[in-house]
This record gives structure tokens, sequence and C-alpha cells, in this order.
């Protein structure tokens, strides 16, 4: 029972998490209409900044204050130069684009942190957790994780709900010519969209390194599920976004005890049946 | 529609044939495996290339069949003995095709990106299944000990561990598929097919049950890629849960871009330069040779040293340089080399038998129609009769509910409440591909024609829709009043002979517009459904089609929604307005533009001028 509720708990820590990264996804493909395989990169680049900027500032928090930025002028940098001739292109071009990304930055992260995992400090004062019975703790890390991703959450949904510029997110998801018709430069906008989608998979990757290990790779699950993710909530959808996120996080948390064997073909089985329900994803528009 | 290859690729593909074949002369066993890689890998990308480029389903998945081909080698092969080719090339085609019938009914519900997804996901669970559990190894991989043997009874016929027989095995097999898909592409399932690529609506709305189509499509290419896979897996003798994953499918996907989408032959192109880029990319002492070209020999050495130590890196800017530099794929180069491609000449028609005889046409009922979406009533309580043999208007300001209204007679939406009756049979809720079975055609809105296909070839594929038998492989089993039907319509939609054979592509909108209704005489459709067919033509082709309108009552009833206030009320014999999804007035055109009701609520000022 015990192993059930810690189960419980890690599962909604990581649908917190997966949130960030599948955010990211739906926004662009939502807005841009690209298809980003890249994006599990950014996340690895996340992770590896986290434990290059960690031996410097000697905390985590501290490397996310300084990682996030750096993320996005790198997310600012990627659209320039590659993203953007993507626009008016198929999807077949833009996944096969975004591939050729995987294998430059897989081989960038090769020769600048080499192939061996890597392990990042959980910082002194959240050592320890939360006593849960006689045996079990809850760690106080994986505890302030969540708690900063809903923060996030919250967050992005003010500012998509409230302010001028989720706004105008929210139009250029809805109908993309309309708002180029209104006089909003889209190029600003996607560049904008671009880079927030990078900063927030490196914002996950960062705050994820503690939790395991660093390893070459390990943005290609995350990737995986968080499309996934994105298709369970339907394209665009920030809400639907983080509700299949944390669906997503304890069905595989609780498949793990339950069908060990299975684990991860209970995420797909998931999505399947959401999609013959809802073709559209679960608040997406019909597909 | 896909064209058979031009004499300049036939050159191109010959001169590569004849290179293999020679290959074993003066190849050394390294380059004889590699070889054999690129053509499996040729089988397996251009299966791929019916579902992307041919019938426009991008799937992220399929190297789930070519894993799945590769198992069943490894599951039907004893321990320590062969397994006869025989059994086993049939056995793996079959296991693929089985779990592709399974996922494709599943995956082929949803379109585009979700597609992507979806097959990605399946892919991933195939993969979760081997790398999870405990079967054939796991992780880790199976080895295949004996390599399997074409065998009747006793007799040996073609050993796979003779290297020799194995590659021109293979390099038969990938000539046979490529002939084989080529040919399938062009018969009339084929064009079906390339129709539902192109523009999906409409062939559904002439009656093709595009699901069944594309799951059928889908399950020839996972058999053919289960086919690819049992080849594969005798190559090295060895298996392992990579073979299903996703990267496997991004490189299939790359093959077919590379190569030309769509054009059958181009992926194997790009198998085998994606190859040959790879292996020269790992090899250092090719790259400093090249680079020795630029610089001198220790500069080049160490340059190529750099690029072979992460050639993947390099792969990946050789194939972003690539996409956007010819996103048509190496196949898009050579046709640009090949020119235009001629064009067929139009065949003579006999002039028509003369007297004309006058067909059923069908009548359409509405009952109490209701649509809501939500809380909001699109189209709300509308009982209305169109008669056979006239032309129907329907016009109403702008939110009315008209798109609404014929969406559902045709079968696009479900009705909510209410009924409708084409010749006293309910049809209300049915399917689109089903109510146009039954003899309903529509247009939309958006002309939609086969942009790529000839006038004549769109007509083909509707015409191809009313003749029962779904799936049709063959020309031969064209009818005779098939041709008939087709050069009818053509003529009866007012398409001369000498613009039948033009790519719709390159018609006037107008004649567009013509083409649309002569493909739904094609079909067969009594009744025919037109959303706004005058929009955005000028007055000349305004006159030219009302006149067509006229002509056609004669052997069909015809419903339109026209803005076009002056050519609907010359042209139609009854009209229907709508106003806030509720029946204002239904009558004849003078009774209509006598009604107080209507010029108050809809005419207004034109009404007055009307009256005037």
């Amino acid at each position: 029972m015990d192993l059930a509720l810690i189960q419980l708990l890690n599962g909604v820590q990581y649908g917190l998490l997966i949130f960030l990264a599948a955010s990211g996804l739906t926004l662009v493909f939502g807005i841009m209409g690209v298809i980003n395989l890249s994006h599990g990169s950014f996340y690895m680049l996340g992770a590896y900044c986290a434990l290059t900027l960690t031996q410097f500032t000697g905390d985590i928090f501290l490397s996310l204050l300084l990682g996030v930025p750096l993320a996005f002028v790198f997310g600012v940098i990627i659209e320039w130069l590659f993203i953007r001739r993507l626009y008016d292109r198929d999807h077949l071009q833009q996944v096969l684009l975004t591939f050729a990304l995987i294998l430059i930055f897989n081989e960038a992260q090769k020769l600048l942190w080499g192939s061996h995992p890597h392990s990042v400090p959980v910082p002194g004062y959240l050592q320890g957790g939360f006593k849960i019975s006689e045996l079990l703790t809850y760690p106080y890390y994986r505890v302030a994780v969540a708690a900063f991703c809903v923060a996030l959450a919250l967050g992005m949904m003010f500012v998509i709900q409230k302010t001028r510029i989720g706004r105008v997110i929210r139009a250029g998801e809805s109908n993309r010519e309309m708002v180029e018709a209104l006089g909003i430069d889209s190029r600003l906008l996607f560049r904008f969209v671009f880079a927030a989608g990078v900063a927030l998979a490196a914002t996950a990757g960062i705050v994820a390194a503690p939790l395991e290990s660093v390893y070459p790779g390990i943005g290609e699950p995350i990737l995986i599920i968080s499309f996934v993710v994105v298709v369970i909530g339907g394209i665009g959808s920030i809400k639907g976004a983080f509700l299949g996120a944390i669906l997503i996080g304890v069905a595989d948390a609780l498949g793990k005890v339950y069908f060990p064997a299975f684990s991860s073909s209970v995420v797909y089985a998931l999505m399947a049946a959401v999609l013959i329900a809802r073709p559209g994803g679960l608040f997406g528009r019909a597909a | 529609m896909l064209a058979l290859p031009r004499p300049l690729v036939l050159v191109v593909l010959a001169a590569l044939l004849g290179f293999a074949i020679a290959l074993p002369f003066f190849g050394g066993p390294f380059a004889l495996k590699l070889a054999t890689r690129i053509m499996i890998a040729g089988i397996f990308v251009i299966s791929l290339d019916l579902l992307i480029g041919v019938t426009g389903m991008v799937s992220f998945g399929h190297a789930l069949y070519f894993g799945l081909g590769a198992y069943s080698l490894y599951f039907i092969s004893p321990d320590s003995a062969a397994a006869n080719a025989f059994v086993a090339l049939p056995f793996g085609i079959a296991l693929a095709a089985v779990v592709a019938l399974a996922v494709g009914s599943v995956a082929v519900l949803t379109k585009g990106f979700y597609f992507i997804m979806v097959t990605l996901a399946f892919g991933q669970m195939g993969f979760s299944l081997f790398f999870d559990t405990k079967i054939a190894g796991g992780t880790d991989g199976a080895y295949i000990n004996v390599r399997p043997i074409f065998s009747i009874g006793s007799q040996q016929l073609l050993n796979f561990s003779n290297r020799t027989a194995f590659f021109y095995f293979c390099l038969a097999a990938l000539v046979l598929s490529y002939v084989l898909l080529l040919w399938l592409v062009r018969t009339p399932f084929g064009r079906v097919l390339q129709g539902i690529h192109h523009n999906e609506a409409r062939m559904s709305a002439l009656g093709f049950n595009t699901y069944a189509y594309k799951l059928a499509s889908y399950v020839i290419a996972a058999a053919m890629a289960g086919f690819a896979g049992v080849l594969f897996a005798a190559i090295d003798g060895y298996v392992a849960p990579e073979l299903l994953g996703w990267r496997e499918s991004g490189l299939a996907i790359m093959m077919v871009v590379l190569g030309g989408a769509g054009t059958l032959y181009g992926p194997v192109l790009g198998a085998i330069l994606y190859s040959m880029v790879e292996e020269t990319l790992k090899s250092s002492t090719e790259l400093s040779a090249f680079f020795s070209l630029f610089a001198n020999t220790a500069t080049a050495k160490w340059l190529g040293g750099i690029v072979a130590n992460s050639w993947s890196m390099a792969l990946g800017f050789f194939l972003i340089a690539t996409v956007l530099a010819a996103p048509k794929g190496v196949a898009g180069f050579i046709e640009k080399f090949a020119g235009e491609a001629k064009r067929a000449r139009p065949k003579e028609i006999a002039p028509s038998s003369g007297e004309r005889k006058r067909a059923s046409a069908m009548r359409l009922e509405v009952e109490n129609l209701k649509r809501a979406f939500g809380g909001l009533v699109a189209v709300n309580g509308v009982s209305v009769q169109f008669p056979p043999n006239q032309v129907h208007g329907i016009i109403g300001p702008n939110g009315a509910g008209k798109t609404t209204f014929i969406n559902v007679l045709s079968g696009a939406l479900k009705p909510t409440e209410g009924s409708v009756r084409l010749e006293n049979q309910e049809i209300g809720g049915q399917r689109p591909h089903t109510i146009a079975r039954k003899g309903l055609g529509r247009s939309y809105q958006r002309t939609n024609v086969i942009l790529p296909f000839t006038a004549r070839e769109n007509c083909l594929l509707a015409a191809q829709a009313q003749f029962p038998s779904p799936f049709r492989f063959s020309n031969q089993w064209r009818r005779k009043d098939e041709d008939e039907t087709i050069e009818k319509a053509l003529r009866a939609a007012g398409i001369t002979p000498e613009r039948a054979d033009i790519k719709a592509a390159n018609l006037s909108l107008g004649e567009q517009r013509q083409l649309v209704i002569a493909m739904l005489i094609a079909s067969g459709a009594k009744l025919l459904l037109l959303d706004e067919p005058l929009a955005g033509m000028g007055p000349e082709e305004t006159g030219r089609v009302t006149a067509l309108l006229r002509e056609l009552s004669a052997d069909h009833t015809i419903v339109l929604i026209e803005h076009d206030m002056d050519a609907i009320f010359a042209a139609a014999d009854t009209l229907t307005v709508l106003v806030e999804g509720k029946l204002l007035a239904h009558g004849t055109p003078e009774e209509i533009r006598s009604s107080a009701a209507v010029r108050e609520a809809y005419l207004g000022e034109w009404g007055q001028e009307a009256k005037q």
C-alpha cells in the first residue's frame, strides 16, 4: 500500500515534469504548425546545463536562474538558424530536419560532456524527506520540484489567459492567418513561442537532473512521452497538456507496480483509448 | 496520377541495376554486405512510400513491421537448424499484416499530426514489448544460429548463408517489389489511394469508403516491410529491439524524403545515398582523401579524423542541407533534368448516340430537421421537399445555417433530430460515402478536384465509385459502360475533349467547378448538392454554369446554395429561404420575390430594387 502511495506521488510529480516539456511542444505545434522532434534534446540540454552550472554555483536553483535565460537565447538562435525555414514546409520535411537536429545535438553532447552518466547533487537544505511510515520517506526535493512545477503551470495559465501576449498566443493557436491580418508580426511571435518552448523543456531538464542521473539520450523518452501527452490533451491546449501529463505520469507509475512487464505499453494503450473515443484529444479541435 | 518512370529515370535505374548485378564480381565481402543491406532497406522504404507518397499518410512507426518481420525469423528458426524460407517469408509477411490490421484499424481513424504520433506510439509499444520483457532475449537481442534455406523436400534451392546468392535474391526481391508497387499504384485501387492523398473529403463524397482504402494500403505496406524485415534478420542472424524503434522509423522517413516521396523509385535512391554518405562519413581515410582535394595532407588527415569521429553530426548537417536545398529529393533533381512529361494525346470520342433518355432523378424530403452544436442551434426544425428534375436554390443571410443544412443532408454532420429521406429511404445520420453511393453527390465551397490528375482521370475515379467492387487491382476489369459514363459526364458538364486530358491544376476556376459537376455525374449521382457553385466567377462563366445547371436538371435533381441572387432567381425552380436556422419561406422565385416576410428579413434594399 505504501509502495502504491509513493508511486502515486511519484507519478504526479513525474507528470508535472512532463507537463513542462509537453506544454512547449503543444504550443510550438499548435501555434507554429511545426512538428519538433528535437524538443527532447532541449530537455537533455537542460539536464547537462544543470550538471555544469551546479559545478560552478553549487546550487541547482541558482543553475535554474542562469540556465533558463540561456536556454531561451539558445531557442532564439535555433529558431533563427533552422526552424523558421520550416514554416511553409510540410510535416515530412519538418520531421526530417528536426530529426537531423537530434543527431547534431546528441553528437555535440558527446563531444562536450562525454558518454558517461553523471549525477547532480540535491542541495543540502533539501536533503532528507517526509516520513510516511516506519520504513518509507518521501524526499523533500521531489516535493519542492512538484511545488515548483505547479507554480510554473499556474503562472503559465495566468499569462495565457490574462495577459496581452497570452491573448495573441491564444489567437494564433486558433487562427494563424487572422493574427497576421490583424497586424501582429508572426515572425516575432513564432520566435518567442519557440524560445519559450525550449526554455520550458530545459527547465524540466534542469530540475529533473538531481532526481536521476544525467546521461546521453536522456531527452528521448521525454520526447516520446511528450508527444503522447500532446495527442491525449489535444494539440495546442495547455489545459489538455496538463491533464494529459498527470494522467500519463500516474498511469506510468502505477503501471510499474501492477503490470511491471508492460509498464510502458500502459501509456500507449491509454493514448489509443483516448483517440478512439475522441480523435482530436481531450481538449482538441476535431482532427 | 503517378506516371511510369521517364526515360532518363529508367536509364539511371538500369545503370544502378547493372552495377548491382556486376558487384559480386569485383566487390569484396564488405561491399557485398553493404549492398545487401541497401537492397533490403530499399524494399522497406518503398513500402513506406506507398503510405507517405501515395496515400499521404506519414507513418512514424513503420519500423514496427520491419522489426516484427525480423523477429518472426527468430521465432520460426529452430535452434540449430535452418528454417525453410518458403515458410519463414510468408510467416513474417503474415505476422506484419495481422498486426498492421489491428493497429491500422485504430490509427487510420486519425489524420495528419495525430496519425504521425499514433503510429509513433504504436511503434514504441512494439519496441517496449521486446525491450522490457524477456521475449527473445529482451534488451540484448537474440541470435539466429542458422540462416534460412529455400528448400523443397530435401532439395536445397537457395541458401541464405551463401552471400552472393543471398545478394542476388535481395536484388531480385527489390526489383520485384518496385514493379509490383508501381503496378498497384496505377490500378484503379491505387488511383483511389492517390485521390485520397490529394483530397480525402472529395473521395468520400464520391462514395469511396476512404477508411477501408487507407487501412488496405496500411496493411499492404506493412506486409512488404515485414518481408524486408525477414531478409534483414538473415544478414547478420541477429535481431534487437532497436529494429522496431522510432529511430529506425525516422531513418526510413529520412530515406524516403531524401530520395523523393511519391515516386517509388526515389526512396531507393534515398536509401543508396544515405548509406553511402553514412559509410563515407564514418571512414576517416575516405574523408582525408576528400579533404586533401582542398588542403595539404596533414590538415586533410586531421579534418578527416575530426569528422569521422563525430560522423552523425556531419550526417545531421548533410540532411539539413539536403532538405532545405532539394525538398523533392534526388528524384526531384532527376525529374528536373528529364523535363516536362509529354501530355497524353486526347482520345477520340465517338459522337453521342443523339437521343438522351431521361434518367430518373431523385426526390429529397427533409422533415423537422434540427442540428445543434452544444447550445447553438444551427438548423432548427426545417421541413422541406425537393421534387425531382428541378433546380432548388437555398438562400439566406450569412450564418443562416445553409452550409450546416447541406452538411447534414450529405452526411458530413449527423442530425440532432428529424429525418432526411432520399426516394423515401431514410439517410439521416449515415456516413458520407454510404449516402453518396445511394445517389446523392455533393460539392464543396472550395473547389476540390484532384489537382495532379487530368480531368478525365478525375472522372474515371468518380465512375469507379459507382461500380460496386470496392478494391480493384486491374484496369482490365474496367467496364465498357464506365468509359461511356465518363465521356457522357464530361460532355454533360461542358468540358470539351481537348481540355479533358489537361491536369486539373491547369484548368481555370470555372472549368474546375464544371469538373466537380462532371465527377458527380460520373459517380452516378442523381441528386447534386452544390455549395456555391458560382462563387468567384465572372459574368460569362456564371452564365455558362447556370445554363449547364438548367440542362442537367433534365435528368438530375439539383439543390444548391448560392449568394449570387440574380443568377439563382433566374436558374431555380424553387427557392428555400433560411434565416437563423429556421425555414422562413419556400416557393417559386416569384412567390419568394413577392413575399413581404422575406423582403423584410433578408432581401432588404435588394428586394426594393428588384421590385422597381
